[in-house]
């Protein structure tokens, strides 16, 4: 079923590249069709997969020469294509705490049905999230693979970087132990500069999406540093991000807003629903821009190509849902100010013990620095919970209180 | 009556209710009707009942704004306004320097903050369940067999008040059919009711003031009618809850309001 679902968009997304004219946005139909080959390649059976935590170094593993992927993105997947509800229920019924994130649920329920291909190795991480942890643990323990669990510390200091450096060291050393497969030098090189090209691209993606109004459309960057993670050290990678920085930098030289109308911007907390919902158009019809995805800026430093590990590291470590909260609260707010935004959306998505945890300091910390901040409470993977008149009325109201603030903003300023 | 006039409808899930104010934004006529099935029926008879009132023909009306849960269903509308900022404009115009206003309508609660001029600063709603709303009281008077408009001095003669395990409308009313078929007092009953609301109304404000010194608190919706909850809501807050004459009408005012905001504005001589 999955598979069939990514040769279709493979194809339907061929088509329309094939098709499209001079100076018509490519950039989001280009990452759509290698996130759908990643997944083809997945179910295909041709390459060696690992199943990870997201937080897994995909660059080193694609060196290795598998074909790596977060447990997450199935969930997303099938939300995506609107499967998620049966699988969830199969999870619950076989166990799974409903109240327990639906990326996860959603995953146990296709590994229930057969429909996750069976890995050579199950690689976990323990942050972001310990519930992420047990899914990929259990995954290992279900489909009978070999696991090796990164332990990734909750600080980021020098010694941090090379408890973490270490580990993957010691990852290289478990691949070749258990699956026969060895790690070249020259390979490694090669994918980390792949790497840095993406990353670089990725930094003037950062810059140009700054620009008010935003030149990217109300789409263009959803879920894309997640997925874009799982093309690294590859040239799909440098593709993908190549292609936005083009287009959204011509789009800024042009003025030609992503948007028409943008009168509001927001910073979207944490993931984006990922079921067909009216959230999205219904910000676009307000006149609302998602200008920064929290999870989009870049957060780490280039990969020194000669010793890569510690930069491995470093990237792992500098995410803002990793260690403790205060670099997180900074980090939005840095978003706030740096992509000026009049408020954020947080979906609060059900089941993060990570999200909900946070919820109340991320708000405080954002609202202490001037910006509104709007909890949606939804789930989003789970479309069944999806409470729509509820929903919709919070973002207009919300959007009609940012709209009074205006004025007020535009004459501080 | 002479001059134009602007209407506010308030379609909500178990009333729809109308207000028309003149240029000068008073209040000209108001009414409040059931909602039931026929959504679309109601606020035509709703609109037709409020120009009946006020004496006056469609012509009269300059124009309309539309709010609660269907006002994207309200035809002949130039705007339609969320819940919040129109109970917020209303209440301004009511009770000037309300800081924290607490809405309970038919299945939605929020406690709403505003700033000095009246401008919404912050919200809360309830999440997905309607339990503490007029809906979950509907449900307990049934259970109950009193009619709803009593409940509110039902509590009168409360000592303590009983603790509800659940504020599930399912669970509680099955435990209030257990405990009034055990012999339990109604009156303590009901003050156990209101003060479950008035605890979960206090987590809500919470939200949006996290402290309540000094703070002006209002209500509105058709629960600030029930005197029971509103002195639960006071108790719990520490603080007086004050409620306009016509608590279950702030909505609309505020869209007609809204109405008169605007159109006098694109044409100040209507």
């Amino acid at each position: 079923m999955i598979r069939d679902h990514f040769a279709e968009l493979v194809t339907g997304l061929e088509a329309r590249l094939a098709d499209a004219g001079p100076g018509e946005p490519v950039a989001r139909k280009t990452f759509a069709l290698e996130a759908a080959q990643l997944g083809l390649r997945l179910f295909s059976g041709e390459a060696p997969v690992a199943w990870c935590g997201v937080l897994a170094p995909f660059d080193l593993l694609h060196a290795v020469g598998f074909e790596p992927c977060f447990v997450e993105f199935v969930g997303a997947t099938l939300a995506g294509n609107g499967a998620a509800p049966p699988l969830l229920q199969l999870a619950e019924a076989e166990g799974a705490d409903p109240t327990s994130c639906s990326f996860h649920r959603t995953a146990l329920g296709a590994v229930a049905s057969g429909l996750i291909p069976t890995p050579e190795v199950v690689i976990a991480t323990s942050a972001p999230c310990t519930g992420g942890l047990a899914v990929v643990e259990e995954l290992a323990r279900r489909l009978r693979r070999p696991l090796f669990v990164l332990n990734v510390p909750h600080s980021r200091h020098q010694a941090a970087v090379e408890y973490l450096a270490e580990q993957l060291h010691d990852l290289v050393g478990f691949l070749a132990e258990v699956t026969g497969r060895s790690l070249h030098p020259g390979r490694l090189r090669e994918v980390v500069e792949l790497t840095n090209r993406a990353r670089h691209a990725m930094v003037e993606i950062d810059r140009l999406t700054r620009h008010v109004p935003s030149p990217a459309r109300p789409r263009d960057l959803v879920n894309f540093a997640l997925v874009v993670s799982l093309l690294l050290g590859r040239e799909a990678g440098v593709r993908v991000t190549g292609a936005y920085r083009d287009e959204l930098e011509r789009r800024a030289r042009d003025r030609s807003p992503g948007l028409q109308g943008e009168r509001l911007r927001v910073l979207w907390l944490q993931n984006r629903i990922q079921f067909r919902s009216p959230v999205e158009p219904l910000l676009e019809e307000l006149g609302v821009a998602v200008a920064v995805d929290e999870l989009n800026p870049v957060t780490w430093p280039p990969i020194d190509p000669e010793d890569p590990f510690p930069g491995f590291a470093r990237r792992m470590l500098s995410t803002p849902l990793v260690g403790g909260l205060a670099h997180r609260l900074d980090h939005v707010v840095r978003l706030a100010r740096g992509y000026r935004v009049d408020g954020a959306v947080n979906p609060c998505h059900w089941g993060c013990r990570q999200g909900s945890g946070a919820r109340g300091l991320v708000d405080r910390a954002l609202r202490e620095a001037g910006f509104p901040v709007l909890n949606l409470e939804v789930d989003c993977v789970d479309q069944r919970t999806f409470a729509e008149g509820q929903v919709r009325t919070r973002i207009e109201a919300f959007v009609e209180m940012l709209a009074e603030r205006r004025p007020a903003r535009e004459l501080e300023a | 009556m002479t001059g134009p006039l602007f209407l506010g409808l308030d379609v909500g899930s178990l009333s729809c209710d109308a207000v028309l104010v003149d240029r000068n934004g008073r209040s000209v006529a108001w009414t409040v009707l059931p909602t039931g099935a026929r959504v679309l029926d109601t606020v035509d008879r709703t609109r037709r009942e409020v120009l009946e009132l006020a004496g006056v023909g469609p012509a009269a009306v300059a124009a309309t704004v539309a709010t609660g849960y269907g006002r994207e269903r309200v035809e002949g509308r130039i705007a339609a306004v969320t819940e919040i900022t129109c109970h917020a404009r209303g209440i301004t115009a009511l009770l000037p320097g309300t800081d924290v206003l607490v809405d309970i309508g038919g299945q939605d609660s929020k406690a709403v903050r505003l700033d000095h001029s009246g401008r919404v600063v912050d919200f809360a709603m309830n999440d997905k369940c309607a339990a503490g709303t007029g809906r979950f009281l509907e449900a307990m008077a049934r259970a109950l067999e009193v009619d709803v408009p009593d409940l509110g001095d039902l509590d009168a003669e409360a000592r303590t008040g009983l603790t509800l395990s659940s504020m599930c409308t399912v669970f509680a009313e099955s435990e209030v059919v257990s405990l009034v078929a055990s012999g339990a007092d109604v009156a303590e009953i009901v003050a156990g009711l209101h003060r479950a609301i008035a605890a979960r109304t206090q987590g809500l404000v919470r939200r949006v003031a996290p402290q309540f010194d000094g703070l002006e608190v209002a209500m509105s919706g058709g629960v600030a009618r029930n005197r029971g909850v509103v002195r639960a809501l006071a108790a719990a807050l520490g603080r007086p809850v004050t409620v306009p004459d016509e608590p279950d009408t702030v909505g609309a005012l505020g869209a007609a309001l809204i109405a008169r905001d605007r159109a006098l504005a694109a044409d100040p001589a209507p």
